[in-house]
């Protein structure tokens, strides 16, 4: 699976959401996201790469595809280190 | 009053009221771990400024949310440390929802970070704190037992705090282990200001009889207090500090008394 794909993953099953409809454009509250959700992802997120994602880099993410950008970004990042 | 050579952890300590604790019990000579979860620069920062104090400190980043991440965070403190002479449990979350609106996931998480974590890092302290045994301070807020508009699970978290810590005490209390809380208002932080609207910080102000906000520092001069020898017959408490407001509703101008 792609970082994509197991991005879209957790974020569909903790929002509770068919994954089918989350694309890289869908923002939080399309995909009816709570502050709850968001953390909670994140946090799983985390966990499930070994990453860290801060805050006041999670508050930029205007869409899904900001956020798996900036996952794909560490990833690579600890691939390299 | 001097905490020279003491070692204190201070759970949520990169912003707000834990960085204020931190700072403080650094200013008095303790060594500090800097516990963080969501917010690294601001942790670093307060790391920056626990060193700037002439202070050894380590910063560990850890959900206390999560057991095992609990677990890991008392490893490295026992392992870098081998003991633990203060903990302080702050840090916080919560979901404000109207009572309709509230989950079982919503509760547990509130629950969990709020009320377990003081449970789950009383029982690892306990352990590092050894013969002399040491102090142990919770943080509740007046929400513990005063109804707040959609603060209910936050509130129900911090009652649960305030009646662990009194067990805490009373079980601890062999192990020369002093264990309280402290329980402030609406206390002015950026978290606050995240929440609260200006109005209602307004509010506030003028439900105050001390005439201002409670400020981070004054939660930090309680706890430090009570981390001192001064406080030794103290167990078990909740000390509110609210600059009068909860005894005071009933004198406010507006509110009938004046």
């Amino acid at each position: 699976m792609t970082v994509e794909e197991q991005v879209r993953e957790i974020v569909a099953r903790i929002t509770r959401v068919d994954k089918s409809i989350i694309t890289r454009h869908s923002t939080f509250k399309e995909i009816k996201a709570d502050s709850l959700d968001i953390v909670q992802a994140l946090v799983a997120v985390e966990e499930t790469f070994g990453i860290e994602i801060p805050d006041e880099e999670a508050q930029k993410f205007q869409n899904f595809g900001d956020f798996v950008s900036y996952v794909e970004k560490q990833v690579a990042q600890k691939g390299k280190a | 009053m001097s905490l020279e050579g003491k070692l204190a952890l201070i759970t949520g300590s990169g912003r707000g009221i834990g960085r204020a604790i931190a700072l403080k019990l650094a200013s008095q000579g303790a060594d500090i771990v800097v516990n963080y979860f969501r917010h690294r620069e601001s942790a670093e920062q307060t790391a920056k400024d626990i060193e700037a104090l002439g202070t050894k400190v380590e910063v560990i980043r850890a959900n206390v949310g999560d057991p095992a991440k609990i677990d890991e965070m008392f490893d490295t403190i026992r392992s870098k440390f081998g003991r633990l002479d203060i903990l302080i449990s702050n840090a916080a979350s919560g979901v404000g929802r109207p009572i309709a609106e509230i989950d079982a996931k919503a509760w547990e998480w509130t629950m969990d970070i709020n009320a377990r974590a003081l449970l789950l890092c009383a029982q690892r302290a306990a352990k590092l704190m050894g013969e002399k045994g040491g102090k142990i301070v919770s943080i509740s807020s007046l929400g513990s037992r005063f109804a707040l508009p959609s603060y209910t699970i936050v509130g129900v978290s911090k009652a649960a705090v305030e009646a662990l810590t009194r067990y805490l005490a009373i079980e601890l209390a062999p192990l020369n282990i002093c264990v309280n809380a402290v329980a402030a208002s609406a206390v002015e932080t950026e978290a606050l200001k995240f929440y609260f609207k200006e109005g209602l910080m307004k509010d506030v102000r003028q439900a105050t009889p001390a005439g201002r906000m409670v400020v981070p520092e004054d939660v930090a001069s309680v706890v430090a207090f009570l981390c001192s020898e001064e406080a030794f017959m103290i167990r078990g408490q909740t000390i509110i500090i609210d600059g009068g407001t909860s005894v005071g509703l009933f004198a406010l101008p507006g509110k009938g008394g004046q």
